[in-house]
């Protein structure tokens, strides 16, 4: 079956009104969980996952791949307004989002984050149909050197997001990869740095630190700022258009958002989070006016949604066609699909292509549903800014609070939330840049695993490691693109003699 | 202080961990055990750590740093110290009063500490701690504690 063919075979099954149904449900609990901070799409489709045991496989996958990628579009709601990430993969849309809130554009943002989602989410699918195979391909190729390439590579790149010292990124850094060591080691099973806790056995989860060093700093910061920080009465509703001039700002971030976001999410990690920071970073280094990121750039806006849409379809392409989980959201879907009797590889799409491409085409739907659904709702959002600050603040406050236990019902993600909000102040007060410790705490337990992995194949040669051609070229890309502006920055400028 | 205290108490943090990951089974570079990556990821720690702390006390303040850690006024420093008390009361008092007590507490105090009247942090206060424990515990069935009662 040719990819036409299967796809309009799949829109037979996923406009059954069943499907259809399920579809809508799981990108309207998607929207209200990526918007509620906290609540993530993982523990969405975690506690939805029994419910969907009576299901058809293919009804089921649908509802709760619906959530993952509708959480996408609500994630960025909570960022743009409130500068608290609905969600992980909404961290970098808070950098410009919010600027541009505070300079009465909340409404324009919150537009093109949704078109943006919505142009990616679609080209996301349609590499899904057209690659799926070939893609997968290069992805298995991939052993425990070149994931190590990678996880080096992605924390070595995009510690250069925050653009200020390089330093203090290494600062952010050595934190975030210190914490991703906390837990059980996953060889050996020994616990690691856990002072005989059981709860921090787990590890330390991404969700509260985030949540502290985004946003319980920024409550702390309007607490000490006063309640008047930002003059929300100024927000009007016809202001939710975005201007002629933003949509061609937009236009070039939300394709490139696209491509790059897609092609992350084929490779392992946390591609929705990653793709956006590598979006940013390329969106900021092409761009003639960088000086204007992080002070309400469309750019920046419409780049990392984008991005983070397009990754939760490519993150789909190893799941449904090599039955490999990279990321918490897609293991949970592949655990859907081995309950309801499925075995993920090569051959679902052979065995089963009612529940490959139904699955396929219900995605073209679910993001139709969710443009209809977010862009009206735009405006219910942005009433939300009409609370006064220091009423939103504590709000902002309680959310996290909840968002935090509800992870894992633990008390010390509680604390954890406290203590990296009063380390995210601090930072804030210095101008420091937490993103590079964000970035370390995702990619550092792979970092960690993928390194001894290979050391083991190469039987602890470093240079037999490196000199693996994929490897090697990943390094050297690497490299090349850490110290190629470092270089160019040293390097003696002319004097023009007068 | 802050711009020198924090890079401090990254490297001091930084020692520590290293302390701690010398005694994790370190194996060999062809089998490493638990503890080769943590030394690893402790050795770099000290060494940025350091550099940061060193270069804050012998470096000249940058003039953002010493606006943004300059002293700030004494109602600013209320506000924010209430809000991190109330934040910490929450996390200690959840356990044993349940989510509704305690998120009405917080949200009272809090709303109280940023400048609201009394009966508008009241009613704000309660009203969304119960809305929110609604909301989430019954509606979308988070177990949040309920307290003794």
């Amino acid at each position: 079956m040719g990819p036409i063919e299967g796809l309009l075979y799949g829109f037979t099954i996923a406009m059954t009104p069943t499907n259809l149904f399920a579809c809508f449900i799981g990108v309207l609990v998607g929207t209200v969980v990526g918007v509620l901070p906290g609540i993530g799409p993982v523990g969405a489709m975690a506690l939805l996952l029994p419910s969907t045991f009576a299901l058809h496989p293919a009804t089921a996958l649908i509802m709760l791949a619906g959530i993952y990628y509708g959480a996408m579009y609500g994630g960025s709601t909570t960022s743009i307004l409130v500068n608290v990430p609905g969600e992980a993969g909404s961290v970098v849309t808070l950098l410009d989002g919010y600027q541009m809130t505070r300079k009465g554009r909340a409404g324009a943002a919150l537009a093109i984050a949704a078109v943006g989602s919505f142009v990616a989410g679609t080209i996301g699918v349609v590499g899904i149909m057209m690659a799926a195979g070939w893609l997968a391909d290069v992805a298995v190729q991939f052993g425990p050197p070149e994931y190590f390439a990678i996880t080096f590579g992605g924390i070595l790149l995009l510690s250069r997001l925050s653009g200020g010292s390089l330093l203090h990124a290494f600062v952010m850094v050595a934190i975030g990869l210190a914490l991703g060591t906390v837990g059980m080691d996953s060889i050996s099973a020994l616990r690691r740095f856990t002072f005989g806790s059981v709860q921090l056995s787990q590890g330390i989860d991404l969700v509260p630190v985030i949540m502290g060093l985004y946003g319980v700093a920024e409550v702390l910061l309007l607490a000490e700022e006063g309640i008047a920080r930002v003059n929300i009465a100024s927000v009007r509703l016809r202001d939710l258009l975005p201007t002629r001039e933003e949509w061609r700002q937009a236009s070039m971030p939300i394709a490139r958002g696209s491509v790059v976001g897609f092609l992350t999410g084929l490779v392992p990690g946390p591609a929705a989070v990653l793709s956006t920071f590598i979006s940013y970073t390329l969106e900021k280094k092409i761009s003639k006016t960088p000086e204007r990121f992080g002070h309400g750039a469309v750019e920046g806006v419409a780049g990392p949604e984008a991005a983070n849409n397009a990754a939760t379809a490519g993150a789909m392409v190893p799941l449904l066609s090599l039955g490999i989980p990279f990321s918490p959201a897609t293991a949970i879907l592949l655990g859907a699909l081995v309950i309801h009797g499925l075995n993920p590889g090569p051959l679902l799409i052979s065995d089963r292509p009612e529940v490959f491409w139904g699955f396929i085409a219900s995605m073209y739907i679910g993001n139709f549903m969710l443009l209809v659904l977010n862009l009206p709702l735009v405006g219910l959002f942005v009433s939300v800014l009409r609370l006064p600050q220091h009423v939103l603040a504590t709000l902002v406050l309680m959310l996290c609070l909840v968002g935090a236990f509800s992870l894992n019902n633990s008390y010390l993600d509680l604390w954890v939330l406290a203590a990296f909000g009063l380390f995210g102040y601090g930072l804030r007060k210095l101008r420091v840049d937490p993103s590079p410790l964000v970035v370390a705490l995702v990619l550092g337990p792979m970092m960690e695993k993928t390194l001894r992995q290979a050391l083991f194949i190469t039987r602890g040669s470093l240079v037999e490691l490196v000199a693996r051609p994929l490897t090697a070229a990943i390094l050297i890309v690497t490299l090349a693109a850490f110290l190629g502006p470092l270089l160019v920055r040293l390097r003696p400028r002319r004097v023009i003699p007068p | 202080m802050l711009d020198r205290a924090l890079p401090a108490l990254v490297f001091a943090g930084a020692a520590f961990y290293l302390l701690q990951a010398v005694q994790l089974p370190f194996g060999s570079a062809a089998r490493p055990g638990a503890g080769f990556y943590p030394v690893a990821t402790a050795i770099f720690a000290c060494v940025v750590g350091g550099a940061a702390t060193v270069l804050a006390f012998v470096s000249r303040r940058p003039e953002h740093v010493a606006d943004a850690v300059d002293p700030v006024s004494a109602a600013a420093r209320r506000r924010v110290f209430i809000t991190t008390v109330a934040l910490l009361a929450f996390c200690v008092v959840m356990p044993w009063v349940g989510y509704p007590l305690a998120a009405a507490a917080f949200g009272v105090a809090t709303l109280l500490g940023l400048g609201s009247r009394w009966w508008t942090a009241t009613t704000i206060g309660v009203g969304s701690a119960l809305g929110s424990y609604y909301l989430f515990a019954v509606l979308l069935d988070v177990p949040l504690p309920r307290g003794p009662w």
